[in-house]
């Protein structure tokens, strides 16, 4: 099966645009992550904060436009990977590894379809 | 053989042939369906001819040509699974021996209290899928609308099948945290049955099916010594049933109980469960938890001192192993026997009182030190707020009766 990690951390502790030494610390640790994963690994990457976030929302089959994530939260979507695994418990196993900075968390989803 | 007789060879057959059924086709509802229509089958068959002489050998063979006969129908709208369906074809060879039938329940149970099925529902699909207990059953346990139940139920089976939640035992490096899950799952369980001190509501049958089920536990896994604490602790809370409430109704406390009515062949039973837990790790908690029932169930009569500062010194170990409110709390009842009122009283006002709010033992236990110490206003309004928060009627009587105690002028 294909399961999707979602990524979820308060953005605030890389501050504004996602530079600095925090997000290198992070961007490094997911380096060695990627390594451990090898073949498992089917694709991911990491999200620019959400300030620079755009939502089109469709409602009543009228499109509109806006500045923004499409939900404020504490923690926000920051990066996701998506894996192979054999079943929930080996994804949880390699959910468990994925790299946090201080507190977050890891969403784990099936993909839909034959995976 | 009657509706009853009937109804109880479907329950003892269930967790067996569900288990078997989900652990060969990796599907739960398709399982669980299977075996309904076997037992509908039975049901409109087995009134009219004689009773086959090994009732689950048949629902176990209706059950698996049910289940195949449902992939197939599944297959007309699939056909890339044609392959999969050969190889079961083949697996449903004639020759098969039905009466053998392979005992996947702990792999059933290990899938039911799989802490990513929600943890309202995981006490829930255990009792219907292992224990076999009908929807309408557990929905009165649960205090839910049977509607409200099976909306839970089938929102747990398809997470487990959406979600890929494996049909095998856990890994080793997951042990710990499954085996956990399972059995603070039984132990929800039987504490909805434990509710109930008269033992005549709702869960009346509910309490045996606990018994059987952390029996079979054991049996699966014997060198957990978690799992045999927690069939002790079944043990020894059913014995004392049948002293938990008097002639009038009322629930009377573990310490004014009278020894002679409890149950001594389930002590002994749970005494045995015990000594083989304390050998393979005298130090897990819940080990400790009933070392605690088994000093209480040492007692051979009423005149014997109850045996608070053992009590006490077990709880202290216990606290050391697993500190929450619940741990505490009872600690306190110890105190107050071993220490006095008011150190047990000031220890009560140290907790979290907000926590702690729609606990009613807090509030009883609050209640009673207060009243102890002849603090009367506060104790009622403790009484009161004890009430407030307690469904069990025998409990709730007590309590009134004890509030009522604490206005009369010689108390």
């Amino acid at each position: 099966m294909q399961y999707a990690l979602l990524i979820y951390e308060d953005e605030a502790i890389y501050g504004p645009g996602k530079k600095g030494s925090a997000i290198q610390e992070i961007v490094s640790r997911h380096m060695t992550f990627n390594r451990e994963l090898g073949a498992r690994r089917v694709g991911g990457a990491g999200l620019s904060a959400t300030a620079s976030a755009t939502t089109i929302r469709t409602k009543g089959g009228k499109q509109s436009v806006h500045d923004g994530p499409y939900a404020e939260s504490k923690e926000q979507l920051g990066g996701f990977y998506l894996i192979e695994a054999k079943d929930l418990d080996e994804a949880i196993a390699i959910a468990k590894k994925v790299p946090v900075l201080q507190d977050g968390s890891i969403e784990v989803r099936p993909v839909l379809g034959p995976g | 053989m009657s509706g009853a007789a009937l109804e109880g060879v479907f329950r003892e057959a269930s967790g067996r042939i569900v288990g078997a059924l989900a652990a060969r086709f990796r599907d739960l509802a398709l399982a669980e369906d299977a075996f309904s229509e076997a037992c509908a089958r039975a049901l409109k068959d087995w009134p009219a001819r004689e009773v086959p002489a090994d009732p689950a050998a048949w629902l176990y063979q209706v059950a698996v040509h049910a289940a195949l006969d449902g992939l197939r129908r599944r297959q007309t709208h699939a056909r890339f699974e044609s392959q999969l369906s050969a190889e079961f074809d083949a697996q449903a060879a004639p020759e098969d021996d039905y009466t053998v039938i392979p005992d996947e329940r702990l792999r059933l149970i290990f899938i039911c209290c799989h802490p990513a099925v929600s943890d309202d529902a995981r006490a829930a699909l255990t009792l219907r899928l292992v224990c076999g207990l009908s929807t309408l059953e557990i929905a009165r346990t649960f205090l839910v609308s049977e509607t409200t139940m099976a909306q839970r139920l089938t929102r747990a089976k398809n997470k487990i099948a959406d979600a890929g939640i494996p049909f095998e035992l856990p890994a080793a490096q997951f042990w710990p945290e499954r085996l956990d899950s399972v059995l603070a799952t039984i132990e929800i369980a039987y504490s909805k049955a434990h509710e109930d001190a008269a033992g005549s509501g709702p869960h009346a049958h509910f309490a045996a099916e606990m018994l059987e089920l952390t029996r079979t536990l054991v049996q699966l896994l014997p060198d957990e010594a978690e799992a045999a604490a927690l069939a002790a602790m079944v043990r020894f809370a059913e014995a004392r049933r049948p002293a938990r409430i008097d002639g009038a109704g009322l629930m009377v406390p573990l310490s004014e109980q009278d020894p002679q009515c409890w149950q001594r062949s389930l002590i002994d039973e749970a005494n045995g469960y015990l000594n083989r837990a304390a050998a393979v790790d005298s130090n897990s908690a819940r080990v400790i938890q009933a070392q605690i029932h088994a000093a209480w169930c040492s007692r051979h009569t009423r005149e014997a001192p109850p045996p608070w500062p053992q009590v006490l010194a077990l709880y202290d170990a216990l606290l050391y192993r697993r500190d929450d409110p619940v741990v505490r709390l009872n600690r306190v009842v110890a105190v107050a026997e071993v220490h006095g009122v008011q150190t047990a009283l000031s220890q009560v006002e140290s907790m979290d009182r907000e926590l702690l709010r729609d606990f009613a033992p807090y509030h009883a236990v609050r209640a009673d030190l207060l009243r102890r110490a002849g603090r009367r206003e506060a104790a009622q309004r403790a009484y009161d707020e004890a009430l407030a928060t307690i469904s069990s009627q025998a409990e709730r009587q007590w309590l009134t009766r004890q509030r009522d105690l604490n206005l009369a002028p010689d108390s």
